[in-house]
């Protein structure tokens, strides 16, 4: 190459480089690479993948500080306005530090989701812990894959803790080896599902936490403590120490007792600046209608001579022992049975019996029952369930509370031509997610024991039949939880079977009645729960009542004095609610 | 900027052509393509299956794909064509053969077909797996995550993959892409003429840089310029892409011309470019650092009182630990809050243009 001409190179202009009002540092891991690439003679890139890296790079560009950059690159998720509002306000309000504290069924997954979503695509979130109860582990991870195309997963090694975005179940994080790496680590976001775990102060849970070093946090909640002010102003403390001022300004400023604000208006102020909070049947989100149906059944008179001679049994052992209620739990749970299937109280007998010394005197006497157990031929129940079954021809779920019942179902329904599938707490995750696929596709009727934990969502399906009752009514809110749920279009369907003159009824009556529960769309009843519980759990009432009962009269009576006191709260909570808005 | 399902459609038609693969079939709506080795590499993900080509020197088998750019027209398209008789034969198993194949079906099939009785062998005898008509939520998906593209090989195994603005392959694409195509040498071509020319044309030597600006504090703003200095004379264009636009570039040296020397080293040229990007973003307006700051002393006020009665705290060993946590809460604050500017190269290199 012949050199015809030559500019001579003007002097670099003299003004140095200006100072800029924010730090500003270069990446000049390029120039390396290309003087390293000059040296050897290449390898050179592909001119048109660079445009194309270029146009992809401007495509992803976040060209506004202050506007929601996720939605675009979501498909196949709509988010209600409620959800996109909270992840508005979490990043541009909140700066990233937020309590999420919908209640139960407004999706704050999804308003978690978005809003890590959001910070991934801004490119100031890459190192994510998340820590939740052991059982939501997965189903966490599949949502954010799945619906958020976020790259997370399980921890399951120690190894598992180097990759971006862990999702963990917090009894693990806190532990030795896991707790000294993770302290060791700053993570960009950590958010905490169900964390009114982490109330009380002095719990390994919450130093753990505390000691975490974080730049954004979220803190999800159905239930922000909101009994216990105390326990609140720990959980804001974990996020944002000082917001509520310090402990003594926040005892003189907001605390009369306990329970019991002062200046509520100032608090829910400083409040709205941390935490979030959508209810049930406020904005635009509506649920459908619940729709009940009590079904009352009168037992065959077999079935109805076994009932009685379970309750009697039952009665007389209780007053043998003196009235003590622990080792009376599998006794209760005959009684139970009784009103459920012959195949359960009769697996339940079988293990008792085999528990007795040989010479035991109760021997006999169960010994009888198993007879008056053999002369059942019906299940009057569950000729009722194949009959409304045949009469909606929809998919329907069936609970029941016991195992043997639910294999009884499966064969009856089976002999009759019904296509159904079973669901029971003690299938892995793999069995669960396949039976909720045969019943979405094929299968009419999912006979299910377990309703809570990690959710089954059933959207699809709206009837359920309440096979039997569980005594404590978070259980049935769970059960319809399952079905009644955001994306239900249809109103839901719920029967409720109960066997005239048994402890069934009572119960039916305790929670449909006096609770109204199967009807409230509002919510709240955790905490109508956790007031009346200060106690004794509700269940354990119920034992009680039931044991010590000595006439049907007495029964009723006591069951009567929980209910009013029980719907009392229901008032109060509903009073209180609408006092907010 | 969002991109529609053409623009998306052309960026992945563009690497596919770019890295060599074979295009089995087109449409609008997709592409069904073999990948080819390169490409099969970076967008596979399976290192192993790589490591063992390479170690055996078998002949690499690449897996193949539909791409699918607009899943809902493509399947109402493939549902009327299966609702109408089939006028020709399907190929089976390869679902994109034609558009006549219902896309949601093909994939369920292979994928049942794929899945050699795993799913039958756990559970009761009652029916047979349900078959669930969206692939996305298939039982592997759900219980895996994400499943990734499994080596499943065998002739017409094909993956149906819907592309759209913000799924995986998407960024995938654009990461190795870039990977690829980070570090350039180009030159213009001087086209066919220069070649009969008694003189040599003469090229000046360039060094563009595509800058990545990212403006964070507890939020982020990014900005790109593509910016070229000259080597040779040390003129800075701001606008280097408008440049280039017009331009047919080539990695080969062309005949008859020669390149202007050297005035400046890279390294130089690489001062200069950073200090007009500096001198730049000078301009700028600095009012959401100021908003930053404002609210980051806020928060480190709020800091400083709830921990201020706690600091009065007697028992020294109390108190220490009391003191850490108030560093680390500082300390995260700033992290949070502080303003900042970060600048990287997406893409970089040398170009040779003729001289005007």
């Amino acid at each position: 190459m012949t050199q015809l001409f030559r500019n001579p190179l003007p002097e670099e202009a003299g003004t140095p480089a200006p100072l800029l009002p924010v730090p500003l540092s270069f990446e000049r891991n390029w120039l390396s690479d290309l003087e390293s690439r000059l040296d050897k003679g290449g390898p050179w890139g592909d001119w048109r993948l660079s445009r194309l890296a270029v146009e992809g790079e401007k495509s992803g560009l976040v060209t506004s500080f202050d506007e929601l950059q996720c939605m675009k690159h979501l498909s196949g998720l709509s988010p209600l306005p409620h959800q996109l509002d909270t992840a508005h306000k979490v990043l541009f309000q909140m700066s990233g530090r937020a309590i999420l504290a919908d209640e139960v069924g407004l999706g704050k997954t999804i308003e978690a989701g978005l809003v890590l979503k959001e910070y991934l695509v801004r490119g100031l979130v890459s190192r994510v812990l998340i820590l939740v109860p052991a059982s939501l582990v997965l189903q966490w991870v599949r949502e954010l894959n799945t619906k958020f195309g976020i790259s997370a997963v399980a921890q399951k090694k120690s190894y598992s803790w180097s990759n971006d975005i862990v999702v963990a179940s917090m009894d693990t994080a806190k532990r030795d080896p896991h707790k000294e790496m993770l302290l060791n680590n700053e993570y960009d976001m950590l958010i905490i599902d169900e964390a009114h775990k982490l109330k009380n102060k002095k719990s390994t849970n919450y130093q753990f936490v505390q000691q975490l070093r974080k730049k954004y946090c979220l803190l999800l909640t159905a239930t922000p403590v909101q009994n216990d002010l105390g326990e609140l102003f720990n959980l804001i403390t974990l996020l944002k120490p000082g917001q509520l001022g310090n402990q003594g300004d926040f005892a003189t400023n907001f605390v009369v007792d306990k329970r019991q604000p002062k200046n509520e208006v100032q608090l829910r102020g400083e409040l709205s600046k941390v935490m979030i909070r959508n209810r049930r049947g406020e904005g635009p989100v509506t649920f459908t209608k619940r729709k009940v149906r009590n079904i009352p059944l009168t037992l065959s008179p077999e079935e109805k001579v076994l009932y009685d001679g379970v309750t009697a049994f039952v009665k007389d052992q209780y007053q043998e022992a003196g009235g003590n209620l622990s080792s009376m739990l599998s006794l209760v749970t005959l009684q139970r049975e009784v009103c459920s299937s012959r195949d359960a109280v009769f697996i339940t007998l079988v293990n008792l019996i085999k528990k007795l010394p040989a010479d035991s005197p109760k021997r006999e006497r169960m010994m009888e029952l198993l007879q008056a157990i053999r002369t059942v031929k019906t299940n009057t129940k569950a000729e009722k369930t194949m009959e409304l079954i045949r009469e909606m021809n929809e998919k329907v779920i069936v609970f029941t509370e016991y195992r043997a019942t639910q294999e009884y179902l499966l064969q009856y329904f089976r002999d009759h031509g019904l296509q159904c599938v079973t669901y029971s707490g003690g299938m892995n995750r793999g069995k669960k997610d396949w039976m909720m696929d045969l019943f979405r596709g094929r299968a009419q009727v999912m006979i299910a024991t377990e309703a809570g934990g990690e959710g089954i969502n059933l959207q699809f399906c709206h009837h359920m039949i309440n096979f039997d009752l569980p005594w404590n009514p978070m259980r049935v809110e769970q059960r319809i939880g399952r079905v009644h749920r955001l994306g239900q279009e249809n109103d839901v369907v719920i029967y409720n079977l109960s066997t005239e003159g048994t402890i069934e009824e009572h119960i039916l009556h305790l929670l449909h009645e006096k609770i109204n529960m199967f009807e409230m769309v509002i919510g709240g009843l955790d905490v109508i729960l956790e007031r009346f519980e200060k106690k004794e759990s509700l269940e354990k009432s119920l034992y009680k009542i039931m044991l010590e009962a000595r006439s049907d009269e007495e029964l009723r009576s006591g069951l009567d004095h929980i209910g009013d006191s029980l719907s009392e709260l229901t008032h109060g909570m509903r009073d209180e609610q609408e006092a907010e808005a | 900027m969002t991109l529609t399902a053409q623009e998306i459609r052309k960026h992945v038609m563009d690497y596919l052509e770019a890295t060599e693969c074979s295009i089995i079939e087109a449409s609008p709506l997709h592409v069904t393509v073999k990948l080819s080795p390169r490409a099969d590499r970076m967008l596979t993900d399976r290192p192993y299956y790589w490591g063992f080509v390479e170690r055996t020197g078998v002949d690499p088998e690449t897996l193949s794909f539909t791409f699918v750019f607009e899943p809902e027209k493509y399947d109402n398209l493939a549902a009327a064509a299966q609702a109408a008789p089939p006028s020709r034969p399907l190929r089976p198993g390869n679902p994109a053969s034609a558009a006549g194949l219902p896309a949601g079906a093909g994939a369920a099939g292979m994928e049942a077909a794929a899945d050699p009785g795993g799913t039958t062998a756990g559970g009761p005898p009652t029916a047979p797996p349900g078959v669930s008509a969206d692939p996305q939520d298939s039982i592997l998906a759900r219980f895996f995550g994400v499943v990734p593209a499994l080596p499943r090989i065998g002739p017409g195994m094909i993956r149906r993959e819907d592309i759209i603005y913000g799924s995986k392959r998407l960024r995938q694409i654009w990461a190795a892409a870039r990977d690829e195509g980070k570090c350039l040498q180009l030159f213009e071509d001087p086209g066919i003429r220069q070649r009969m020319t008694l003189f040599s044309a003469a090229y000046e030597p360039w060094l563009a840089v595509c800058y990545k600006v990212e403006m964070s504090c507890d939020l982020k703003r990014e900005e790109l310029h593509f910016i070229g200095v000259s080597l040779t004379t040390g003129r800075i264009i701001p606008d280097f892409e408008a440049k280039l636009a017009s331009r047919e570039l080539t990695p080969r040296l062309p005949e008859n011309i020669h390149i202007q020397p050297y005035e400046l080293t890279v390294a130089d040229g690489a001062d200069r470019l950073e200090g007009y990007l500096t001198s730049k973003l000078a301009l700028m307006d600095y009012d959401w650092a100021e908003e930053a700051r404002e609210r980051l002393r806020l928060e480190l006020g709020i800091v400083d009182i709830y921990y201020e009665e706690l600091l009065k705290e007697q028992d020294e060993e109390k108190r220490l630990a009391i003191e850490e946590q108030y560093n680390r809460r500082r300390k995260e604050t700033a992290w949070q809050y502080e303003p900042q500017i970060a600048v990287s190269a997406v893409t970089y290199g040398l170009f040779h243009l003729r001289s005007t």
